[in-house]
């Protein structure tokens, strides 16, 4: 297939669902079941991906290791762990019938994901704190306002903050809703208009990247 | 160079060790701060009690946070399962995070007596992971078989009592979406906007900022944020749990978060005008 014929089917393609959508969307509910096998289709390409995404992974991960790249013992560990919940993936299934619910893969789920899982996140705290400790200096009218507002909006989301003083409470709402608010709001309604230009240049063929892999 | 200059650059690892003693004292002697309820907290939990909820209702609870996100979103989650089952509602559990399976495990620890009187199949129903984004999303309005022609456990949705007659939007009462990305949205803007469906959020802390206009423009009729939403709603439903032993940890870390800035910037004061 040419480049141009290529770049045509796409344009085609893509217009024809996007008019569907939004019509089935806003003004057309009957076209409900055309809208639902389309959305079908994105469903089963989507599922594809995660699958091709997978392959990706390894045959990358598989290149580290056999180079012998920059932290290449990391990938090594990918790929065996990759294997071990593969295997006792499969090994569990056929030894109980059961899927992700069979014991042997849930045991290392509970007892090796979970409680990393549980640890990653809380460690961040330490890091904003001494990252807070350096970064957050009032070097300029802005950041000091900055650094004002966000302590009083932290005491106010603290049950100490009330406690200390219940205009902490007042004071970072205050802030929160009359500030940040309608901030969030305006980059909402922006995002939003920037998405409708998007499509829009998208549909009429200005967004090359979109088409041709951005060449 | 002086003490206070010195402020400006203390090692991390003090700090660390700081907040890790400091984390424990809560912990092991709760303090038992005052905690007021927030008005979206207070939505929220109205609008999944009393007369906002009929028996025999079925609410969608859409589980899109992982392990990670366990202290942030769980205790809420586990409030409003028991707050609908006290109402007679049926549940529809499901998620479009990889961890579905063990928040789905998680819930029947943290709400085993309410658990204890259902029926799996007729008063609440676990269909599992959920792949295909916003697009698995609008389909489920129009079509849930489609997206979960069975359950999590392999039995066709025909089979399933619970399931009879329900298919669509229309068939659900209310959808609770606790998530720490964009499924919120997605129930937004293909259920709420489009069919107007009643729907809450469960947040994490750090996208507060982003759904509390949601909760101001009414998308969510009520809105938990992080482990603080958790607690004011277990004050709320009267059963005290994690997140109201986690408020005191936040207390202190918040505090001591504010003492670290002003600590920082003494000491950056102090230097520049020694220089």
């Amino acid at each position: 297939m040419s480049q141009i014929l290529r770049r045509e089917a796409i344009y085609a393609l893509t217009g024809l669902v996007t008019v569907l959508m939004l019509l089935e969307y806003f003004f057309w509910p009957t076209a409900q079941p055309w809208a639902e096998t389309i959305r079908t289709w994105a469903i089963i390409v989507f599922n594809i991906s995660l699958g091709l995404g997978a392959i990706r992974l390894l045959m990358q991960q598989s290149m580290n290791v056999q180079k012998r790249r920059e932290n290449w013992q990391y990938s090594a560990m990918l790929l065996s762990l990759f294997v071990v919940m593969l295997l006792t993936g499969f090994a569990g299934y056929f030894a109980t019938g059961l899927q992700t619910s069979n014991g042997i893969y849930n045991w290392l789920f509970i007892n090796i994901y979970t409680p990393l899982g549980a640890t990653l996140y809380p460690i961040t705290g330490f890091y904003i704190f001494s990252a807070a400790y350096r970064a957050f200096r009032a070097r300029n009218v802005d950041a000091a306002l900055m650094l004002i507002a966000g302590c009083f909006v932290m005491l106010k989301n603290a049950p100490v903050g009330e406690a200390i003083w219940i205009g902490f409470a007042t004071i970072g709402n205050w802030f929160q809703f009359t500030g940040q608010i309608p901030g969030m709001r305006t980059f909402s309604i922006v995002g939003a208009l920037g998405l409708i230009a998007y499509g829009f240049r998208a549909l009429m063929g200005k967004e090359r990247g979109f088409y041709a892999g951005g060449e | 160079m002086s003490v206070l200059s010195k402020l400006a650059n203390v090692d991390s690892r003090v700090f660390y060790w700081i907040l890790f003693i400091a984390l424990m004292v809560p912990f092991l002697s709760p303090i038992g701060f005052p905690i007021t309820i927030a008005e979206n907290t207070r939505e929220l939990y109205e609008g999944i009690t009393e007369d906002e909820v009929n028996e025999g209702d079925v609410w969608i609870m859409n589980f899109g946070y992982g392990v990670s996100a366990w202290p942030e979103c769980h205790p809420s989650v586990t409030v409003c399962t028991k707050a609908l089952f006290r109402e007679g509602a049926k549940i529809i559990f499901m998620g479009p995070h990889y961890d579905v399976e063990l928040t789905y495990n998680k819930i029947h620890d943290t709400v085993r007596e309410d658990f204890a009187n259902k029926v799996y199949g007729e008063d609440y129903v676990f269909l599992g992971y959920i792949t295909g984004g916003e697009s698995a999303i609008a389909q489920l309005a129009s079509n849930i078989r489609s997206v979960y022609p069975t359950d999590h456990f392999g039995t066709p949705l025909d089979q399933i009592p619970m399931m009879q007659g329900v298919n669509t939007h229309e068939d659900i009462a209310g959808v609770l979406s606790s998530d720490t990305g964009d499924y919120g949205v997605h129930f937004m803007t293909q259920w709420q906007a489009a069919y107007g469906s009643k729907l809450a959020e469960i947040g994490i802390a750090m996208n507060g900022s982003t759904d509390l206009p949601r909760w101001q423009a009414g998308n969510y009729f009520g809105l938990s944020i992080g482990s603080r939403g958790g607690a004011e709603l277990e004050i709320l439903i009267g059963e005290l749990g994690e997140a109201t032993t986690a408020m005191d940890s936040i207390s202190v870390s918040h505090l001591l978060l504010i003492f670290a800035v002003i600590l920082g910037n003494i000491g950056m004061v102090v230097q520049r005008r020694s220089s």
